[in-house]
């Protein structure tokens, strides 16, 4: 029973993190670089949503639109303001950029939202009463949760592969010179990358957000996870950083629930480094020969 | 000498801080000393990051295990403060070394994170391994006496820390001056051709780790003797995001920049105490401002326009080609370092 | 006859299941100016990177001096006298062209942490050394006024010589160019010819060099290998291998070949 439940816990938060590593991942074959801001993306998200729906009253649904449509804003204009400008920076740069980013959300979420209490709750969406699927006890947000994440794949699987800017995106991910070169307007891709990147962050912060509590540091453990999952999957691999999702996912509820509750705050870093020093190309992704 | 030359200017401040104590109150004094631990963090820091360029995130890390060493030996073994400080600062060299060791299959993004995990990995410890370090909660280090010397704690501590400081800033000043200091400066700006030259470079990032986590460590062994307490939130990731906007804003690359980007975000910080939020906004905002318009730091603007402020080693231009991020440094089937 | 300063016997090595390396044997003598040629993907530059301890070749071994250098870190190899320029630019930017030089002379020089720090005395007389023989090697490239420009202030015309007085200054046994020439202008190449020349004349430096700039190799090289497919088809004086038939395939394959040959 216990294990049942721990299963069903770590598959549900390891969709979440699988989509907020969806998020790293795109930016990062588009771009190249790791987007440090993408853990408060999620939380400035999960916060529009909470203000829409529970300050003022929106339906869920409209909320969740309302804070995706943000996410992808907010994307872009980190894109504008701390990518592009230095798009062709040293490393050093573009990381700090992208952190000096993040620490400007997470104050500015703690000035708007922190006077009311740092943890704010959702309501549930739907009823808090487990059901019983054959052997396992579910609460229905899960499912919700879970339900959310396929379509959120799909839909990005299908742009990806069906429409022309998904393939510019592949395009420039492959070979941005030659991306150019063939006329694609890659900055233009880019900020779409960024946009989408925290639009999918936006997403899973509006999912999560009945089964949590939002507080500004959220963003961090998040961000983490996230990169945990998004590095044992592959940084290069999509398909992997959902697959690398679920596996940290799980792996933490197994190990919160047999060991002891305060692992599950270790296993970013376990995973990170044993992904490093056993097989840095993650599960899934490709592996990076250089050239000299 | 230039009337308003580098050398000029940093003696002036330091005949200020002598004689400081005997205008300032004692909250003063504490920000004055607050300020010189935070300038040996940014330059053990400006080493590791500025000069050899490796991307780590984990000097606050260390600054917690220097801070942490040096209250648990008092602590938990009896041992003298005088003892357990430079105990503690070697244990914090000692990790920093260590860290040496990812950091030659790690490149850029991949070192940033796996250094940030690290630190969060600390953090676990220091909140969680309680029969070791006493939990979230802290605990108090026993009280600091300078005896036989006729001084008080807070004044005391506050003429070791500016001693130490100067020694330390002179080091730091000599070495990257020197040939270590161009090897460093060759593993940032080519490790390839820096090999090729004869570098070694787990020796040469191992150097530049331990060095800074030295530096780390003692800044934290002084800390701890400041509050006569030890607690983890003064090791977290805010923490270290402020760090690196001091060395941003003071210049990368540059030691006597650490130290004015120490002191100026030490004193924007204790300006913006009350409200935890703002601290981040602006601090955030500084250190995206600074690498998008002035990425030698406010360093780079005295350098402009007074002379007298050149140092060896300008820092890096930005290199055209957008760097991807690939975990390892080597080619498959390749030789490792 | 001069000893022979670096011997490859047998050399293979493959990589992401590619066989870059089909047993190459390979022995050049002091004072030797070798010149490495042959058509694209042949493997020369990964020549060159196992010799300098880049990659680990799967059988085989390289001598420098006697010395077997296989399996040692490539700043090891460095310090046994092996330099190297590489295809692309490899000057420091963070430098200046003086502090550039000076990283040359690290594997002659021994100022560690503590000294450094502490600026002892053997610091400084060893800085006032280091700067002199900076300033000389400058001299020697006709580039001594460059010395205090940024490394990024440079044409690339300049930031090349400059890379190859970089390596030569700590006077290694053994210098590896890949590709010096390429993007160089017709004087340039001249002076490239007149500077290698020079090199092998006052400094008695051995030169490995690939190239693709036939001119270059001809005019300045003792005697040329070439290398096709991961092997080494010909070796000998530049212009007999010229005319060497395989060569002549190698480069322009059997149809052409022939026809070449025959007109």
């Amino acid at each position: 029973m216990l294990f049942n439940y721990l299963l069903m816990s770590g598959v549900t938060t390891g969709a979440l993190y699988g989509l907020v590593a969806l998020g790293f991942v795109v930016v990062n074959k588009a771009t190249g670089v790791i987007n440090f801001a993408q853990g408060e993306f999620f939380m400035f998200a999960g916060f529009i949503a909470w203000m829409s729906h529970v300050q003022f009253g929106i339906g869920y649904f409209a909320s969740f639109a309302l804070a995706v449509a943000f996410g992808f804003l907010l994307g872009c204009l980190t894109d504008r303001i701390a990518f592009r400008p230095i798009a062709k920076s040293d490393v050093v740069s573009l990381v700090l950029a992208t952190v000096g980013v993040a620490f400007v959300l997470k104050g500015l979420a703690r000035t708007i939202w922190g006077g009311k209490a740092d943890y704010l709750a959702f309501p549930p969406i739907t009823s808090p009463d487990p059901i019983m699927l054959g052997n396992i006890m579910v609460i229905p947000q899960q499912l919700a949760v879970l339900g959310g994440t396929v379509v959120i794949l799909l839909l990005f699987t299908a742009f990806f592969r069906l429409t022309r800017a998904g393939k510019m995106m592949q395009a420039t991910a492959d070979n941005a010179r030659a991306a150019a070169l063939v006329g694609i307007r890659i900055d233009r891709v880019y900020t779409l990358a960024f946009g989408i990147g925290a639009a999918i962050a936006a997403a899973a912060a509006v999912l999560t957000a009945p089964l949590t509590l939002l507080y500004p540091d959220i963003g961090f453990a998040f961000f983490l996870k996230g990169f945990a999952a998004a590095v044992l999957g592959g940084l290069s691999s999509l398909p992997g950083a959902v697959l690398g999702g679920l596996i940290v996912g799980i792996a933490e509820s197994m190990a919160g629930g047999y060991i002891h509750s305060s692992v599950m705050e270790l296993s970013p870093f376990l995973v990170i480094m044993a992904v490093l020093v056993l097989r840095p190309s993650g599960l899934l992704g490709r592996r990076q020969p250089r050239r000299v | 000498m230039a009337a308003f030359g580098r050398r000029n200017v940093l003696l002036a401040l330091l005949a200020a801080a002598m004689v400081l104590p005997a205008v300032a109150n004692v909250y003063h004094l504490f920000i004055a000393n607050l300020i010189v631990v935070y300038v040996l963090l940014a330059i053990g820091l400006n080493i590791l990051v500025g000069y050899a360029g490796q991307l780590a995130f984990a000097n606050a890390a260390m600054f917690g295990i220097g801070a942490y060493a040096t209250g648990l030996l008092q602590v938990r073994l009896g041992w003298s403060f005088w003892l357990a400080f430079p105990g503690g600062a070697l244990l914090a060299a000692l990790v920093g070394l260590a860290l040496a060791l990812p950091a030659l299959r790690l490149s850029g993004l991949y070192l940033a994170l796996s250094t940030l995990a690290f630190a969060q990995a600390t953090q676990w410890v220091f909140l969680h391994w309680e029969s070791l370090t006493f939990g979230a909660g802290g605990f108090k280090t026993p009280a600091l006496s300078f005896a036989p010397l006729p001084i008080d704690k807070p004044h005391g501590l506050y003429y070791l820390s500016l001693a130490l400081l100067v020694a330390l800033f002179l080091f730091a000043q000599n070495l990257v001056a020197s040939r270590v200091g161009r090897a460093f400066v060759a593993v940032r700006d080519g490790e390839v051709a820096a090999q090729s030259l004869g570098i070694d470079l787990l020796r040469y990032k191992a150097l530049a780790f331990g060095i800074s986590g030295f530096y780390a460590g003692i800044a934290g062994g002084l800390y701890s003797a400041m509050l006569n307490f030890v607690a983890p939130e003064g090791f977290d990731l805010f923490q270290m995001v402020l760090q690196k906007a001091m060395i941003v804003v003071g210049g990368l690359g540059s030691i006597t920049g650490s130290l004015l980007g120490a002191g100026l975000v030490i004193i924007l910080l204790e300006a913006l105490r009350a409200f935890k939020g703002l601290q981040e906004i602006v601090f955030g905002a500084l250190l995206v401002a600074f690498v998008l318009g002035m990425r030698g730091g406010l360093v780079s603007l005295l350098k402009r326009h007074l002379r007298g402020w050149e140092e060896p080693l300008r820092l890096a231009q930005p290199a055209p080609p957008l760097v991807r991020a690939r975990p390892l440094e080597v080619p498959a089937g390749g030789r490792e370092q | 006859m001069s000893p022979v300063v670096l011997s490859l016997e047998d050399l293979h090595f493959s990589f992401g299941g590619l066989k870059v390396l089909d047993g190459v044997r390979m022995q050049v003598r002091r004072g030797e100016i070798r010149g490495l040629i042959g058509p694209n993907g042949a493997g020369k530059t990964t020549l060159l990177n196992i010799i300098c301890g880049i990659h680990r070749p799967q059988q085989g071994d390289v001598r420098l001096n006697g010395v077997s250098i296989v399996g040692r870190k490539p700043s090891a190899i460095a310090r046994l006298g092996l330099g190297r320029t590489f295809q692309s630019s490899q000057l420091f930017q963070g430098m200046t062209v003086l502090e550039n030089m000076m990283v040359g002379l690290h594997r002659r020089t021994r100022t560690g942490l503590i000294s450094a720090g502490l600026d002892r005395r053997r610091r400084r007389s060893e800085e006032t050394e280091m700067e002199a023989a900076a300033r000389a090697a400058l001299a020697f490239v006709g580039l001594a006024d460059l010395a205090e420009r940024p490394a990024t202030a440079l044409s690339f015309g300049q930031q090349r010589v400059i890379e190859i007085a970089r390596t030569l200054i700590s006077e290694p046994a053994l210098v590896l160019l890949d590709e010096p020439a390429v993007g160089l202008s017709a004087n340039r190449l001249t002076e490239l010819d007149i500077l290698l020349r020079r090199i092998r004349q006052e400094k008695g430096v051995t030169l490995i060099l690939i190239e693709h700039v036939i001119r270059l190799v001809m005019g300045v090289c003792d005697q040329v290998t070439v290398l096709s497919s991961g092997r080494a088809i010909a070796d000998g004086p530049p212009a007999a291998v010229r005319s060497d038939r395989g060569v002549i395939e190698a480069y322009l394959g059997k149809d052409l070949g022939a026809r070449y040959q025959a007109s």
